[in-house]
């Protein structure tokens, strides 16, 4: 019973922040079309750039403030200095086709995600680091009762949460949110309404960059830091996207909380090479039999 | 007023648009009649600022504004309903209508409030479907929406798109007169594309044929709609 609780509460906290890369992908997904694999390079350098405050002495919440303004500032450096001028430019002959338009900003997202890991390699040498939890990472005693879960756990749930709830308030009830609703879906009439999706896409990708931060930050005290830490947790968040269907939000967040259950139970009660397979039969069970995601729509897919 | 000068529009091979010219008088309907394909919807995406044009100038108010962002295009006071009763689906009706003022909500908010509040008025059907999708209205619905969502913007030209397009009777009738009223009361300039001449031409000040890209005929509209063989010759009826 406990080791059953155990992997419960260890998959919801996992599993919090696989939903947090899957709302950071959908993010950038609805409003550019495009899966930014270059996502967890931008959450591993604003990690490395908190370990490094943390390490000279800061404040954990200055070093997370900071490191959220770096993941948002380089989803913008990314929107503004290589996919616009991608898309400016494939009207070209070579890149006339449409597969190829729609490929080469992924392919460039890959190229974006190396660029990041080799600087941050040459920048912090490669090291492996972390910095310690804000909060215990040991059990939570009530009563004399050991708790399943630890205070990290919670905090993490908590944070992740709040995120969740702000974005989906600020999409559905701000004039931004609308703004950012309407380019992701109808970016013509959008701009015949007078919306500017262009700045409204790299607003997408600031908050992208910015969640995708957040989730780095949360797995760092776990797993320590280092240049490719954070692929797997890419191919994770990406699955709970597929599993969600790729335009709902909602669908990529609940995609995130059942890969983190499938996950911590294969480890408890498998062995943990085993969770491989499991995402892999995962995404094509849902390729085969509901190709639009759980929750996406039909019409909605993009590729 | 809005002035086209021998501006042409060409898709890779297609030329579309072939070096036309016309005018849209300012507080006046004007009306652009043509068959399947003759390039009316070209025109209007080309003044719209979703198309630019190969050649050409589109000046409005004594401004050129061929070749600018059609976000920009909306603020220099241009709006179009598009064809085929273009609305998100996906929003509410009242989403849809916000939508048009976003981009006023800052330097003007009463008014934004004001404007949403007319075009109920205009069309009462819409508030009474307020909080529904979109995507659940009728195709008239539709056509309605697509026209408020122009509306509040407070656009001083409106561009419409077939407005007829698989509409009963009774709803285009109730459109236009709409439309016709606006323009009548408060000098909104309003280009007309139909498919539809004897409609378009019933209310209409002026009319522009066009045939294959090109402007065929540019007069009165009564005089185009006494032309028994221009129509003959170039919308079969
Ligand atoms: N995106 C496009 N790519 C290539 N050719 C196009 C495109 N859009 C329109 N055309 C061509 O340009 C010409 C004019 O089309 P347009 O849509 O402007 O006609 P229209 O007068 O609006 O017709 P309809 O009354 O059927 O709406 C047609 O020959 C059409 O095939
Ligand atoms: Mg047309």
């Amino acid at each position: 019973m406990q080791t059953f609780l155990n992997a419960l509460f260890t998959g919801g906290s996992r599993g919090a922040i696989y939903a947090l890369v899957a709302l950071g992908l959908v993010l950038v997904w609805r409003g550019a079309g495009l899966i930014n694999f270059a996502q967890m390079g931008q959450a591993m350098f604003s990690a490395y750039v908190a370990s490094t405050l943390i390490a000279q002495g800061y404040n954990y919440w200055i070093a997370f403030f900071v490191a959220l303004i770096v993941g948002a500032a380089l989803g913008a450096a990314i929107d503004i200095l290589v996919i616009r001028p991608l898309k400016k430019k494939s009207g070209t002959a070579i890149l006339g086709s449409p597969s190829m338009r729609d490929a080469i900003p992924v392919i460039a997202s890959l190229g974006i995600l190396g660029i990041l890991q080799s600087v941050a390699g040459m920048i912090w040498a490669g090291s492996e680091r972390g910095f310690p939890a804000p909060v215990s990472t040991v059990a939570l005693k009530v009563g004399g009762n050991t708790m399943p879960f630890t205070y990290f756990d919670l905090f993490t749930i908590g944070i992740v949460i709040l995120i969740l709830i702000a974005t989906s308030l600020f999409l559905a009830r701000t004039s931004v949110g609308l703004a950012m609703r309407a380019s992701a879906l109808n970016s013509e009439v959008a701009r015949l309404s007078g919306i500017r999706t262009r700045s409204i896409r790299t607003l997408g990708w600031v908050i992208s960059g910015a969640v995708a931060s957040v989730a780095g930050l949360l797995v760092t005290p776990a797993t320590n830091i280092s240049p490719n830490s954070l692929d797997l947790i890419l191919i994770i968040g990406f699955t709970a996207c597929v599993i969600g269907g790729l335009d709902s939000l909602l669908g990529s967040v609940i995609g995130g909380f059942l890969l983190g259950f499938v996950i911590a139970f294969i480890s408890v009660y498998d062995i943990p090479e085993d969770i491989f397979i499991a995402i892999f039969l995962i995404l094509m069970g849902i390729m085969f039999f509901r190709p639009q995601g759980l929750f996406g729509s039909e019409v909605g897919r993009r590729v | 007023m809005l002035q086209i000068n021998n501006l042409s529009v060409s898709y890779d091979s297609v030329q579309a648009v072939n070096q036309i010219s016309f005018t849209a008088q300012k507080g006046r309907i004007t009306t652009v009649i043509g068959a399947n394909g003759a390039g009316k919807t070209t025109l209007l995406r080309t003044i719209s600022g979703l198309i630019a044009p190969k050649s050409g100038t589109i000046s409005w108010s004594g401004r050129e504004i061929q070749g600018m962002r059609p976000e920009n295009i909306v603020r220099a006071g241009i709006a179009q309903a598009p064809e085929g009763h273009s609305v998100i689906a996906e929003l509410t009706v009242e989403e849809n209508i916000r939508m048009g003022a976003l981009f006023r909500l800052r330097t003007n908010r009463a008014d934004v409030r004001a404007a949403i509040s007319e075009s109920y008025e205009l069309f009462p059907r819409l508030e009474e479907r307020k909080s529904q999708k979109a995507g659940t209205l009728s195709g008239g619905e539709r056509q309605m929406l697509a026209i408020s969502r122009a509306l509040v913007s407070r656009p001083e030209l409106l561009l419409l798109d077939e407005p007829s397009l698989g509409l009963a009777p009774l709803i285009v009738e109730q459109i236009i007169d709409t439309v016709s009223i606006l323009c009548r009361e408060k000098g909104l300039t309003v280009l007309l594309v139909e498919q539809n001449a004897n409609t378009a031409l019933a209310i209409a000040d002026h009319g522009v044929l066009l045939a294959l890209g090109k402007v065929v005929a540019d007069m009165p509209a009564a005089q185009l709609r006494a032309d028994e063989s221009l129509r003959a010759a170039y919308l079969g009826y």
